[in-house]
């Protein structure tokens, strides 16, 4: 028998073995290669470069999912190294010679390997047209898509995957080389005694970690300061410490006192789900940490690219609240105006008339960012109600204050707000009532707005207008009937020379759609292979240990108990090992939007709760898996 | 000690295995019966069946024909649940590895099949008492197996096998992997709860020494029982030769080696 029949032969029996690191690795192809060739596909670059540099933002995403694929293959293969330890330590028994064991492993491995490879970019070719098609209609663009044949991307992805596959062998070369016969055999009975904790270190480490993950809560609510950079370090080194030491220490600690107020009584259930975690919790502190920091940044990143893209048309409607806006250029708007006719599109046009001012806030409303002084144009709340926009002003005294670009930060400023208006001498002091999201005009330029009352408004017109400063502009408000000929009504608008053609919605609508979508396909790819990734882990380790208590199954259907009591114990266990993670990284996350709410205009509520229910639905799969991957165990341990 | 009633009644048992065709028979029609507070040995040579039969009458294994009463109880025609609870009710079990969970201390290991049931924890605990004292562990309550001898672990084991105060204890080999001291002394100790809890105990075992501490000993040859040997009011040594007499006759494998 040669060395490759063993090969061949070993692989065949350990085929149950094999299958999850093979669909792992071929899960890891497809997903690198379907990037691989979007980022190759030249249609998909042409309607895009434009207004959005998307060609860095994937090649970044490219790299950060080779980091993820490679990280993943490598902790898996080392695990299924482990598992197989004890036919290693057999081979060397019956007299093979370290080299060869290695070399035996490493032809195995490239067999897999080019398998995998093979299978991998054959499924890709077949997916990656779905997710073009995806990508396209997220990024709002329609028409054929004709994504060719790219061998560039097939060229990469096997020279990507050859790496990994030779650093895969490395490492499985190093495992045989490092390994001693004895160590081989006991590897699958790892596991750490349980020593007493000592009271007072653990405790205080234990609170600690607590401490440091309310006080990284704390600071991420309170973080808007000068010092914003290192406040932002310190929340992210304070929560990942704190998580960690919750795992490593505190939990430890909180069972042991469980155990210990046991007094032996365990009962079955805790038999199978405390007493082993406790055996395991120093070997899997460190993957439950990093499976939890994974999942935090996880579903921050997605819910966030899901607000920022959910809420696109509310916030381009907040940016340009008009569909068309023209300023001091009457020749322009009737040509406008003249073209809609002519293509029969409907409209309703109105005039706006706005007052630009200096003033000077009474004191900055956040010294960081804004100063005393101000442009300031004023608008009458009437005017903007007759074109389309409606804001609400109570009092016919005050004002409401509309600054896009700040409004995360003023809201939360106290009203009333003195805004007193230049110049002094005509003495006037408008009180802000409140602050409202959103432009009240298109624009592009950053802009602050006074809405005030039609009375107050003709009153500030004529007093200040006799100043030389002052300026009072016309413009003119055009919105569609029909959403419809938005398209169209646009092409025309382009068409338009004008001296002040102000920024439009369709516009910035499809721009902010392209950025966006770009934005929501990235996170989301990115999203599905963190999720993949740790929920492969974490199902991988589970197998393994189901492996090594496989034993005790045994033992317990032979004193009597069913299969349904001891799967009690096991959901018990599943529960922490899957829910603890995702429980505390969905409170990271929590906090984390919270603190980074001020980027999103809008409420996230609606988009976070959704990817956050989306998240646990394909992370359950996993603890699905793993339940029934023990159920079948623990059926077959009699 | 009176004998009055059978705790464990097997008639016409037989087992085999493999598809047909190619079926091979183990027990071949074995009828055997204990009776409350025996100490029964199973000997025989390899390959004879007495591990079949244990996991046979044990109820871990199902019989191909024959029928079992343990108790008074039918077991043959029960289900898989219902075996699986009278298992945990009526019958105790000692292995040759000790089958210890690990992640488990001595104590939690022996309270185990008492830890899904109605026993009332005060009762519990008194019961491990008085079994960790009579087994002479109960200073390694809050130790694990890993820190504990093999000796210590089967003792671990025997007390898990009464602490449900079972019917009766099946025991495979218990002293199989433990050396000649740390047997005699776990054989001693089973005698002495034999005799004094009136325990019934029936033990699998291919060691004379072992078999030696039973009141009766029946050797199995190719699936039958082949003879049985009671002890009567013999000392222990005058038992140990004759059942090393039976044992040359029959060709047991520790004789061979010699």
């Amino acid at each position: 028998m040669t060395l490759f029949d063993l090969v061949v032969r070993s692989m065949r029996k350990n085929l149950k073995h094999y299958y999850l690191y093979f669909f792992a690795l071929i899960l890891s192809v497809v997903l690198y290669f379907v990037f691989a060739s979007l980022q190759h596909d030249t249609t998909v670059m042409e309607r895009t470069a434009t207004s959005f540099n998307m060609s860095s933002a994937f090649k970044a995403a490219g790299i950060l999912l080779l980091f993820i694929s490679g990280v993943f293959v490598l902790y898996a293969n080392s695990i299924f190294l482990k598992r197989r330890s004890r036919e290693v330590g057999l081979y060397q028994l019956i007299g093979l010679s370290k080299f060869t064991v290695a070399r035996m492993l490493i032809t195995e491995n490239f067999l897999l390997g080019t398998g995998a490879l093979a299978i991998g970019i054959g499924i890709g070719l077949l997916v990656s047209r779905v997710f073009l098609l995806l990508l396209m209609k997220l990024v709002g663009i329609d028409g054929v898509l004709t994504l060719s044949f790219s061998v560039a991307a097939i060229l990469q992805t096997v020279i990507v995957f050859v790496a990994l596959l030779a650093l895969t062998s490395l490492q499985m070369a190093f495992a045989v080389k490092r390994s001693t016969l004895l160590e081989l055999f006991k590897a699958d009975q790892s596991g750490e005694r349980i020593k007493k904790p000592k009271v007072i270190t653990s405790a205080v480490l234990g609170i600690l970690g607590i401490l440091l993950i309310g006080f990284g809560y704390w600071l991420s609510g309170n973080m808007l300061n000068n010092m914003l950079f290192y406040n932002m370090i310190a929340v992210l080194v304070s929560v990942i410490l704190g998580t960690y030491l919750l795992f490593r220490i505190t939990i430890g600690w909180v069972l042991y006192q469980i155990r210990m107020s046991k007094n032996g009584h365990l009962g079955l259930s805790n038999s199978l789900s405390l007493a082993p975690l406790m055996h395991r919790m120093k070997a899997n502190a460190n993957s439950l940490t990093i499976i939890t920091v994974l999942s935090a940044m996880t579903l921050t990143m997605l819910a966030a690219a899901y607000s920022v893209y959910y809420s696109t048309e509310k916030e381009s409607r907040l940016l340009q609240p008009f569909d068309y806006m023209i300023q001091d250029d009457v020749e322009a708007t009737n040509q406008f105006t003249k073209s809609l006719d002519e293509a029969g599109i409907g409209y309703k046009a109105a005039s706006i008339e706005e007052l630009q001012l200096k003033a000077n806030f009474e004191e900055a409303p956040n010294p960081l960012l804004m100063g005393t002084g101000v442009n300031i144009r004023v608008v009458s709340e009437d005017q903007l109600g007759n074109a389309g926009h409606l804001i609400d002003v109570k009092d016919r005294n005050s004002g409401v204050f509309l600054e896009s670009s700040l409004y995360w930060m003023l809201k939360s400023v106290d009203v009333p707000f003195k805004l007193i208006m230049d110049p002094r001498d005509l003495n006037k002091t408008i009180p802000i009532e409140r602050f409202a999201e959103g432009n009240a005009f298109n624009s592009v330029e950053f802009f602050s707005t006074l809405v005030v009352k039609e009375k107050q408004f003709q009153s500030m017109k004529s007093e200040y207008l006799a100043h030389e400063d002052n300026e009072l502009h016309h413009s003119t408000a055009i919105n569609l009937k029909d959403e419809v000929q938005f398209e169209e009504a646009t092409r025309l608008y382009d068409e338009i020379d004008a001296r002040w053609k102000k920024w439009d919605y369709y516009t910035q609508y499809q721009n902010a759609l392209q950025s966006s979508g770009m934005l929501i396909f990235i996170a989301g790819f990115l999203g599905l292979v963190f999720l993949i990734s740790t929920g492969s882990i974490l199902y991988f380790k589970q197998m393994t240990e189901a492996e090594q208590e496989k034993a005790s199954y045994t033992t317990l259907r032979q004193l009597g108990f069913s299969v349904q009591e001891i799967m009690k114990g096991v959901v018990k266990k599943q529960l922490f090992v899957f829910g603890l993670p995702l429980a505390i990284g969905l409170l990271h996350s929590i906090f984390a939007l919270k603190s980074a709410s001020f980027i999103f205009m809008s409420d996230v509520t609606v988009p976070t709760v959704i990817t956050m229910s989306v998240y646990i639905g394909i992370y359950l799969v996993f603890a699905f898996l793993t339940v029934g991957y023990y159920r079948k165990t623990i059926q077959a341990a009699l | 000690m009176s004998q009055q009633t059978t705790m464990l009644e097997a008639t016409s048992l037989r087992k085999s295995f493999g598809k047909r065709g190619q079926i091979q028979h183990v027990l071949k029609g074995i009828d055997f019966r204990v009776m409350e507070g025996e100490f029964v040995g199973i000997m025989g040579p390899s390959g004879a069946g007495k591990t079949t039969l244990l996991n046979v009458l044990a109820t871990i294994d199902r019989t191909t024909e024959g029928s079992i009463k343990i108790n008074g109880t039918d077991i043959s025609s029960m289900n898989d649940r219902k075996l699986s609870q009278f298992r945990r009710d009526q019958l105790g079990f000692i292995f040759q590895d000790y089958n210890l969970l690990d992640t488990l201390t001595v104590k939690e290991n022996i309270l185990l099949p008492i830890s899904v049931g109605n026993v009332k924890r005060v009762v519990a605990e008194d019961r491990f008492k008085s079994i960790a004292r009579t087994l002479g562990i109960p200073e390694l309550a809050n130790k694990y197996p890993g820190e504990i001898s093999g000796g210590q672990k089967q003792r671990t084991s025997a007390a898990r096998a009464l602490i449900n105060e079972p019917s009766i204890v099946f025991a495979d080999e218990p002293t199989g992997a433990l050396d000649s001291k740390s047997a005699a002394s776990l054989l001693g100790t089973l005698a002495k709860v034999n005799d004094e809890r009136d325990v019934t105990i029936m033990m699998v075992t291919h060691d004379p020494v072992a078999s030696s501490y039973c009141n009766r000993v029946v050797f199995l040859k190719d699936g039958t029982i082949y003879s049985e040997l009671y002890r009567g009011d013999q000392t222990r040594q005058q038992f140990f030769q004759e059942i090393l007499k039976v044992q040359g006759i029959l060709g047991g494998d520790s004789v061979d080696a010699l």
